[in-house]
C-alpha cells in the first residue's frame, strides 16, 4: 500500500510541476496536433512523426520539453490514424488497419459521428491505462532489473529483435530475422565498445562514430514512404460525417468491459519487445471477435469491434514505454525513435535511469492523452479537412523536414548521405517484404548486444555456460531457442510427434 | 508495396524471384563482410608490441557471429527460392515485378533525390534548393504524366549536376554561380506551372508552399534552435542573416 501512495504522490507532483509551467501547453498543443494530422493523412506514421520531431527536438530543446513534443506527437498520431479508416476505409497507420474493418461500415450507415466520438474516448481511455500500468510495472520491473546482468541483457536485446522480426513479418519469417541481422550488422561499424577497435570504417572518420540513430531512423522510415507516395493517388469517396461526434455516456458505460479487456491487451502486447500498436490493435480485435456474444457482426459495423482496435492500439503506448524505459529496449517502432531521443541526449534508459525522467514521461502521457481527447471530441472537422491534402503536396514537404531534421542532429552532410543510403536500401527491402522494424532495433540495440555479449565472456573468461548458469539467462535462451524452432517446420513436426507419443 | 495486375500466384512467383536475387546479393554481401572481419584480431594478436584481447573479447567475433548467420539465412532463403520456382522465372518477364511506369516513376524520385542531397544541399542555398526541389515533386508527380516526370527530374539534376561539377571542392561551396542556375530554373518551372495551372488550386498555392517551408524551417533552425543549416553563405539566406544581425538584432537589444 505505502508503495502506491508513494508512486501516486511522486506521479501527482510530476503532473503538477507538468501543468503549472506554461512551456508544456506551447509544445503539447502543436505536438498532439502535428500527430493526429499525421496519423490521419494516409503516407505518414505514428513513427514518422516521432521521428521527425526527433530530429527537430531531439537535441535543441531540454528533454524535459523534447519529451512533452515526442510524446504528444506519438498519442496523437496513434489516435489519429482512425479518421482515414473510419470516413475513407483507409488505415492512416498500421496501428489502425483493424478499425478500419468496423468504422467504415459505421461511416456508410450513418453513424461515423458516433465511431468517431467513442473512438477518441476509448483511445483516451486506452492510453490512461496503458500510463497506469506504466506507472506501476516500470518499478517493479526496475527492481527485478536490478538483478539483470551483462548475459541476461544480451540475450534480451537478441530476443527483442527476433520477436520483432518473427511478428513484423509480412512474408517468410527469417526476412524478419535477416532484416534485424542486417540491423545488428549495421551497428558494427565504428569502434568497437570495448578495445575501440575500427571496424568497417573504409579509412573514413565520420563512420568511426559509426551509423548515427537519427539520420537511419529518417532514412528507414520517411525515405521508403516519399518513394512510395509520390504517386497520382484519388482518395476514393469519403464517407459523409453525420451525428454528434460528443459520445453518448451510457454507450460508453455499456462498453467499458471491451475498453477495459482492449486497455490490458494493447498494454500486454506493447510490453513485448520490438511489437508496436498495429500488432495489438489486431490481437485485441482477434480476442474481442472469440469472446463477444455479437461476435459475428464484427466487420459489419459493429461498435465492439471498433473499441476493441482503437482502445487497444493506444493502451500499446504506454505497455511500448516498459521495456524501452526499464531496459532500453523500444517496445514498438515509435519507442525505437524515442530511443534515438534519449541517445541523443545521452540519457541511457535501463536500470539506471533518473526516476524523475519516468514521472515525466507518464505525467506526460497523461496530458497528452487529455489534450488529445478534447482536440478528438471538439476539432475533429478540422481533422476531416486535412485528410483531403494530397499526398503528392506533403510529401515534399517531409522530404525537406527530413534533410534539415537530419542535417542539424551534428554530422552535417555526411548525415544526409546516411539518410539517403539507408532510406534507398529500406525502400527495397520494403518492396522484397522484409520489415524495417526490426532493422532499426537491431541499429539502435547493435552496440548494447556486442557489448554485453562480450562482457559476458569476459567475466566468464570464455566460458559459454555464462548464458545458462544464471536462471534469468536460462529463461531468455530457452525463449530465444524456442521462438527460433517454433518457426522451422521441421522442429514443429518433431513437437508434433512427441505430442503424439506423449498422448 | 503495390503490384500492378498480378494475381495472388504471381505475386507469390514475384517475391520468390526477388528472394532469389536478394538472396545471391546476401550472400555476397556476407562473405564480403566475413573477409573483411578477417582482418580484424580474432586470437589475440599483438598491434605496437601490447597484446591484444582473448578470442572471447574480440572486435570481431560478434560481427563474425552476425555475418555467418546471415550468410546461412541467406542460403536458406536462396534454396527456399530455388524450391520454389524463384531461380526458373529468374529471367523471365515476371521477374522483377515492376511495370515501366513504377520504374519510371521510381527512377525519377530517385535522381531528384540524389541530386538534392548530393549537389545541392550542400553548395547551393537550401531555400533555393529546397524550393526547387518542393516544386519539382508536387509538378512532376501530381498528375502522374511520364512527361511531367521527366521534366521535373531533369529540372534538379541540371542544376545538381552543374553544382556538383563546377563546385566539387568544400572549398567551393560558397559560390553562388550555382546558386543563381538553381533559381532559374527554380523561377521557369515556377511560371511554367502558372500557364498550365488552369483551375488547380495546389498549383496555384505551389510557389507559397515552395518559399514558406524552406524559409520558416531554415529560419526556425538557425535562429530559434540555434543549429548548423545547409549552405550558410547561400544567396538568400547569407542576406537573412546579415539583415538578422546587423539590421533586426541592434533595434530589439536596444
Amino acid at each position: 500500500m505505502d508503495f502506491v501512495i508513494g508512486q501516486l504522490a511522486g506521479f501527482g507532483g510530476a503532473f503538477w510541476v507538468l501543468v503549472s509551467d506554461p512551456l508544456s501547453y506551447v509544445y503539447i498543443i502543436p505536438a498532439v496536433f502535428l500527430g493526429i494530422t499525421f496519423g490521419a493523412l494516409p503516407g505518414l506514421t505514428a513513427t514518422l512523426a516521432v521521428t521527425i520531431l526527433t530530429g527537430f527536438f531531439g537535441n535543441k530543446i531540454p528533454l524535459d520539453y523534447a519529451l512533452i513534443a515526442l510524446l504528444g506527437a506519438y498519442v496523437g498520431a496513434i489516435y489519429g490514424g482512425s479518421y482515414p479508416s473510419i470516413l475513407l476505409n483507409i488505415p492512416g497507420t498500421a496501428a489502425s488497419a483493424a478499425t478500419a474493418m468496423d468504422g467504415y461500415p459505421l461511416a456508410r450507415a450513418g453513424r461515423g459521428g458516433e465511431a468517431l466520438g467513442l473512438t477518441t474516448t476509448a483511445s483516451f481511455i486506452g492510453t490512461v491505462i496503458g500510463t497506469l500500468a506504466l506507472l506501476i510495472f516500470v518499478w517493479v520491473l526496475l527492481l527485478i532489473s536490478k538483478n539483470i546482468a551483462s548475459p541476461e541483457k544480451a540475450l534480451l536485446a537478441l530476443f527483442g529483435i527476433l520477436l520483432s522480426g518473427t511478428l513484423m513479418s509480412e512474408d517468410l519469417v527469417i526476412k524478419g530475422w535477416m532484416s534485424g541481422l542486417i540491423g545488428l550488422s549495421m551497428a558494427m561499424v565504428g569502434l568497437d565498445p570495448l578495445l575501440s577497435e575500427p571496424r568497417y570504417t573504409f579509412g573514413w572518420s565520420y563512420l568511426l562514430s559509426g551509423f548515427q540513430v537519427v539520420p537511419v531512423l529518417m532514412g528507414a522510415f520517411a525515405i521508403p514512404q516519399i518513394i512510395d507516395g509520390m504517386r497520382h493517388a484519388s482518395l476514393g469517396q469519403m464517407a459523409v460525417l453525420k451525428g454528434r461526434i460528443l459520445p453518448n455516456i451510457a454507450t460508453v458505460k455499456r462498453y467499458m468491459p471491451t475498453i477495459g479487456r482492449s486497455g490490458v491487451i494493447g498494454t500486454g502486447v506493447g510490453a513485448l519487445p520490438g511489437v508496436g500498436e498495429d500488432v495489438a490493435g489486431w490481437v485485441s480485435y482477434g480476442v474481442g471477435k472469440s469472446v463477444s456474444k455479437d461476435g459475428n457482426t464484427f466487420g459489419k459495423g459493429s461498435l465492439e469491434g471498433l473499441l476493441s482496435s482503437e482502445t487497444a492500439n493506444n493502451a500499446c503506448i504506454g505497455g511500448a514505454l516498459i521495456p524501452l524505459l526499464v531496459l532500453g529496449i523500444p517496445g514498438s517502432p515509435p519507442a525505437a525513435a524515442l530511443m534515438g531521443a534519449f541517445k541523443i541526449n545521452n540519457v541511457i534508459p535501463g536500470p539506471t535511469i533518473a526516476p524523475e525522467i519516468i514521472m515525466r514521461v507518464v505525467a506526460i502521457l497523461l496530458l497528452a492523452s487529455l489534450t488529445m481527447f478534447v482536440m478528438g471530441l471538439f476539432t475533429a472537422r478540422v481533422f476531416i479537412r486535412i485528410l483531403r491534402i494530397p499526398q503528392t503536396v506533403f510529401l515534399p514537404v517531409i522530404l525537406v523536414l527530413t534533410t534539415i531534421g537530419s542535417f542539424s542532429v551534428g554530422g552535417g552532410i555526411n548525415d544526409l548521405y546516411l539518410m539517403l543510403g539507408v532510406g534507398f536500401v529500406a525502400y527495397f527491402m520494403n518492396l522484397m517484404k522484409y520489415p524495417i522494424a526490426p532493422l532499426v532495433i537491431g541499429v539502435i540495440l547493435g552496440a548494447l548486444f556486442d557489448e554485453t555479449f562480450r562482457r559476458s565472456l569476459l567475466l566468464s573468461d570464455g566460458d559459454l555456460s555464462v548464458f545458462v548458469s544464471r536462471p534469468g539467462a536460462a529463461i531468455l535462451l530457452l525463449l530465444n531457442i524456442a521462438l527460433i524452432l517454433s518457426r522451422i517446420p521441421a522442429a514443429k513436426r518433431v513437437y508434433g510427434r512427441l505430442k503424439g507419443h506423449v498422448t | 508495396m503495390p503490384v500492378y495486375c498480378v494475381s495472388d500466384s504471381d505475386e507469390k512467383t514475384i517475391l520468390r524471384v526477388r528472394d532469389f536475387w536478394t538472396s545471391l546479393v546476401l550472400i555476397a554481401t556476407s562473405v564480403f563482410f566475413l573477409w573483411k572481419t578477417s582482418a580484424i584480431p580474432l586470437f589475440g594478436e599483438n598491434r605496437a608490441g601490447v597484446s591484444g584481447a582473448d578470442w572471447y573479447t574480440s572486435a570481431a567475433i560478434v560481427p563474425l557471429g552476425l555475418f555467418s548467420a546471415l550468410l546461412f539465412l541467406s542460403c536458406v532463403l536462396l534454396l527456399h527460392a530455388i524450391r520454389s520456382g524463384g531461380a526458373s522465372r529468374a529471367f523471365s518477364a515476371i521477374g522483377i515485378g515492376w511495370n515501366a511506369a513504377d520504374v519510371h516513376r521510381v527512377s525519377a524520385i530517385a535522381v531528384i533525390m540524389v541530386g538534392y542531397i548530393a549537389g545541392l544541399v550542400p553548395r547551393v542555398d537550401f531555400i533555393v534548393s529546397s524550393g526547387l526541389v518542393i516544386t519539382a515533386l508536387i509538378f512532376g508527380f501530381r498528375g502522374g504524366t511520364p512527361q511531367r516526370m521527366r521534366l521535373a527530374a531533369l529540372s534538379v539534376a541540371g542544376p545538381a549536376i552543374f553544382a556538383f561539377l563546377a563546385y566539387w571542392p568544400q572549398s567551393l561551396w560558397t559560390a553562388k554561380g550555382d546558386d543563381w542556375i538553381a533559381l532559374a530554373v527554380w523561377i521557369a518551372l515556377t511560371i511554367l506551372i502558372f500557364r498550365d495551372a488552369g483551375t488547380d488550386k495546389v498549383h496555384r498555392f505551389l510557389p507559397l508552399i515552395a518559399v514558406l517551408v524552406p524559409l520558416i524551417l531554415v529560419c526556425a533552425m538557425a535562429f530559434g534552435f540555434r543549429q548548423n543549416v545547409p549552405a550558410r553563405g547561400g544567396l538568400i539566406f547569407a542576406q537573412i542573416e546579415y539583415h538578422y544581425y546587423v539590421t533586426l538584432r541592434p533595434i530589439w537589444r536596444e
